[in-house]
């Protein structure tokens, strides 16, 4: 596959985040679904899957850098980013503002975190997503 | 020309070959942007910018529009 090295830093982050924010939430399903409602046993769970997902990452765009030859951003790569965080940021405002009013409604403070986690992570995915796409069709 | 998903074709491809089979990256090392964005020019999946677009008309020593074509 002829990509440069943003297109793989795209992909990188598209897969880490899918398999470890998404593992996460396998546990923290499976936690809450086994009754655990103190947002604080949470914690360590959650701080292990940013620390991998940092670890995960930092390998993976060195491994990135490693296998392309050319790493410069130049014009293309700037349009695509702009444009995939501005079509993916809107999901990070509807989930802070259903998150307050969640709160407001007294809803379960652990669903209520989850619920912005989430909202974030699916801002990242798409805009990973729309990156790949836009590298791939073109725009 | 080449085909093109955007309304602005080009024949760079072209160009490129009747210049002593000059490579993408030897373009792309002259423009300023990288090989993937000038075959995603070439391919008819990016239009560049107006400076990008004026600086591969200046390599071929072409006026723009015989480089670039709009198709509305």
């Amino acid at each position: 596959m002829d990509t440069g090295f943003e297109e793989k830093s795209a992909w990188i982050q598209l897969v880490t985040l899918t398999v470890v924010v998404g593992g996460y939430f396998l546990v923290a399903s499976q936690m809450h679904a086994a009754g655990v409602q103190d947002i604080r046993a949470y914690v360590p769970v959650f701080t292990v899957s940013v620390i991998a997902l940092i670890i995960v990452m930092i390998f993976g765009h060195i491994a990135a850098v490693a296998i392309t030859r050319n790493d410069d951003r130049d014009e293309r790569d700037k349009v695509i980013a702009w444009r995939s965080e501005y079509l993916s940021s809107w999901i990070v405002g509807v989930g802070v503002l259903a998150g307050i009013t969640a709160m407001v409604l007294g809803i379960d403070t652990v669903l209520v975190a989850h619920g912005l986690l989430l909202s974030l992570l699916v801002s990242e995915l798409l805009s990973s997503s729309l990156k790949i796409v836009f590298y791939r069709r073109g725009f | 020309m080449a085909k093109s998903a955007l309304p602005i074709s080009n024949c760079i491809r072209e160009l490129r070959e009747t210049n002593d089979q000059m490579t993408q990256q030897a373009l792309a090392d002259r423009i300023g942007v990288t090989r993937q964005t000038v075959n995603a020019i070439e391919a008819g999946k990016y239009s560049p910018s107006l400076e990008v677009a004026f600086r591969i008309a200046s390599v071929f020593e072409l006026p723009l529009e015989q480089v670039f074509e709009y198709r509305p």
